[in-house]
């Protein structure tokens, strides 16, 4: 046989009729298979001469069998080619079973129950999850070895200093936008020194605190299920079970317990670099010192409008921790779960860090903070 | 089996090197038309290395592989696809598609059949590799161990390769599936005359199907029969063939040899 390269740059089928017989000669292959098909088409035939045919594939054999089965006699079949035939005319073919139809209507309602379910499903996993974190940790705190300090301080590393340039990079951005957006509309009243109370009073109410905890759920809660994830693909958390330890106290304790200290800490990080933007964003916008700024911002806001920033951070810390390890240990299986599930993990952390921010503020409105 | 005809791939002076460590030095293997390869070495012999490098998957440091006397680099990637089937270790079947749909994804891309044809061929193709016909629409997950092998065959052979490539066959399978894997090549490489390079640790492999044997030793490839690499004086060779395994496949194939060719 020729080399394979040359035929398949130019695979030629050359197909001659003579009454009700056909002489293929060529090659009759997966490319050339759509000009036999044409050729032959509504053509009635009693033998195909087989004695020119150089090459054939497997597809090709199956176009032949099916000749020979509506009663076609096969010439001059060479014997390079009668290993192939045999083979593929001795398979017990059968056409792929359809894929059962569903109508549209019944998929809608199928997804909405579905979705209904798992939304149940999952409100029941985060409080019953919530409940043995709680177990756990306080059990871990009381007694005395039960916490592991090596792997806390390994995960206030990974998920608090590790984050530091770009918390801060953030918070000198959001300042930025609000004191832009804030100058333009204060100015029609002259009212633009107050640009410095609305940056100070948003960034450290909310704006710290809420960047911070979006950045670390992205960040960090996608890390817990990723590892959390792949820990549990690969059996791990069976050995650590198996071995009589608790995955729980080994895995999810440290880094709640570090994700409770860093993101305080982050958000008042993040609240002082805020402020810093803040001055920098002024200075340009209203010709206003630095020093000036902080005198200003001194008088506007007072220390229970940084608490009501940095009571939330802990909350928000716990909520991360917890939807990010829950959704690790739920992965099942292979790979491609892991993916599924830190997904889900991210939006559902986010959006729960979202409206529990806005319970505060109902809250603190309430109590007149 | 072993034609006196030209190698249809030939590697010559492959070096692999990962940092300091060299993994393949100056090292040359013919593979033979229809032969049956197999590729053993210990663990971390690079193996998988030279099975990239044969397919162009990896670049060698040095030396060329050719098929046909082409550089594999230069090859279209239509005419790869026609060339080399490659069965991966844990399958690669994609998994957002059904078993039928991985089989058709190539003929898709590289051919113009119409769907009905591919369909066809598609269903031929699942049942040559030894699957139910249902198992056509089902998806990967659905799949158990050793219907993934034999699907992940279907789709190597989707376009009728002429050098099939197998990454462990029959490791993670229990002894008879292994067998009907086994039996599967050998049909194949003599039904549709397809050359077989099966990288294998399963030593009743080697001795049942395997026409000639390359050992990867001290970064280097030694390539012979089987029954005459028995008689190597190399230490790792002796400790492989001869090992307690080694025996009992070597008696299992014989058995197997003689019940086939009606000898007592």
């Amino acid at each position: 046989m020729s080399s394979v390269l040359a035929e398949r740059r130019s695979p030629a089928i050359d197909i001659r009729a003579d009454g009700d017989s056909l002489a293929i000669a060529g090659v009759l292959d997966i490319s050339t298979l759509p000009d036999a098909e044409r050729a032959l088409k509504l053509r009635k035939l009693v033998s195909v001469d087989l004695r020119n045919l150089d090459g054939l594939d497997s597809p090709g054999a199956l176009f032949l069998c099916g000749l020979r089965a509506r009663g076609v006699e096969l010439t001059g079949v060479r014997g390079e080619h009668k290993a192939l035939l045999d083979l593929i005319c001795g398979l017990d073919l059968k056409p792929l079973p359809k894929v059962p139809r569903v109508p549209r209507w019944r998929e809608v309602v199928i997804a909405i129950g579905k979705g209904g379910e798992e939304a149940l499903r999952d409100a029941r996993d985060i409080v019953t999850f919530i409940g043995r974190t709680a177990n756990s940790t306080l059990a871990a705190l009381v007694q005395p070895r039960g916490l592991h300090l090596a792997s806390v301080s390994r995960q206030v590393a990974e998920t608090g200093i590790d984050a530091l340039p770009i918390v801060g990079l953030m918070a000198i951005m959001i300042s930025v936008v609000i004191a832009y957006q804030s100058v333009t509309q204060l100015r029609s009243y002259g009212a633009e020194n107050l640009t410095i109370n609305l940056v100070a009073i948003s960034m450290l109410r909310e704006m710290g605190v809420l960047i911070t905890a979006i950045l670390v759920a992205g960040r960090s809660g996608s890390a817990f299920t990723a590892e959390l994830g792949v820990m549990k693909a690969r059996e791990e958390i069976d050995a650590l079970k198996v071995m009589g330890l608790d995955p729980m106290r080994m895995l999810v304790v440290p880094r709640l317990v570090a994700l409770v200290i860093t993101l305080p800490l982050l958000t008042f990080f993040a609240d002082a670099v805020g402020l810093l933007g803040g001055a920098m964003a002024t200075q340009v916008l209203l010709k206003v010192a630095p020093m000036q700024f902080f005198e200003h911002a001194r008088s506007a806001v007072d220390t229970h409008d940084l608490m009501v920033g940095l009571i939330k951070a802990p909350v928000f810390a716990v909520i991360i921790a917890v939807v990010g390890c829950m959704h690790g240990l739920r992965v099942r299986g292979s790979a491609e779960s892991v993916g599924h599930e830190t997904t889900r993990a991210v939006v559902k952390a986010i959006f729960l860090v979202i409206v529990l921010d806005a319970l505060f503020s109902i809250v603190f409105e309430q109590v007149g903070w | 089996m072993v034609s006196r005809a030209q190698p249809i791939l030939s590697a010559r002076g492959i070096v692999n090197r990962f940092g300091r460590h060299a993994v393949h030095e100056r090292l040359d293997l013919d593979v033979m038309p229809g032969e049956i390869l197999g590729i053993v070495g210990g663990s971390g012999s690079g193996k998988s290395v030279l099975l990239k490098t044969l397919t162009g998957l990896h670049r060698p440091d040095r030396g060329e592989v050719r098929v046909e006397g082409k550089p594999v680099e230069r090859i279209s990637e239509a005419s790869k696809a026609a060339l080399f089937g490659v069965l991966f270790q844990q399958g690669a079947l994609f998994s957002s598609l059904s078993v039928a749909q991985n089989v058709m994804l190539p003929m898709r891309y590289h051919t113009r059949l119409p769907l009905a044809h591919q369909e066809r061929i598609a269903a031929m193709k699942i049942e040559l590799a030894g699957l139910p016909a249902d198992s056509g629409i089902k998806f990967p997950y659905q799949l158990s161990g050793g219907m993934v092998k034999r699907a992940a065959f279907a789709r190597a052979l989707a376009l009728d390769p002429r050098i099939l490539f197998l990454d462990e066959p029959t490791s993670d399978l229990d002894p008879v599936t292994a067998s009907g894997i086994d039996a599967l090549i050998r049909q194949l490489n003599q039904g549709l005359g397809i050359t077989v390079v099966i990288v294998t640790h399963d030593l009743t492999t080697l001795f049942t199907i395997c026409g000639r044997v390359a050992v990867l030793v001290d970064r280097k490839i030694v390539v012979d029969r089987i029954d005459r690499l028995q008689k190597s004086g190399h230490p790792w060779i002796h400790d492989f063939l001869h090992g307690p395994r080694g025996r009992g496949a070597k008696l299992g194939a014989q058995k197997e040899r003689e019940q086939s060719h009606g000898i007592r």
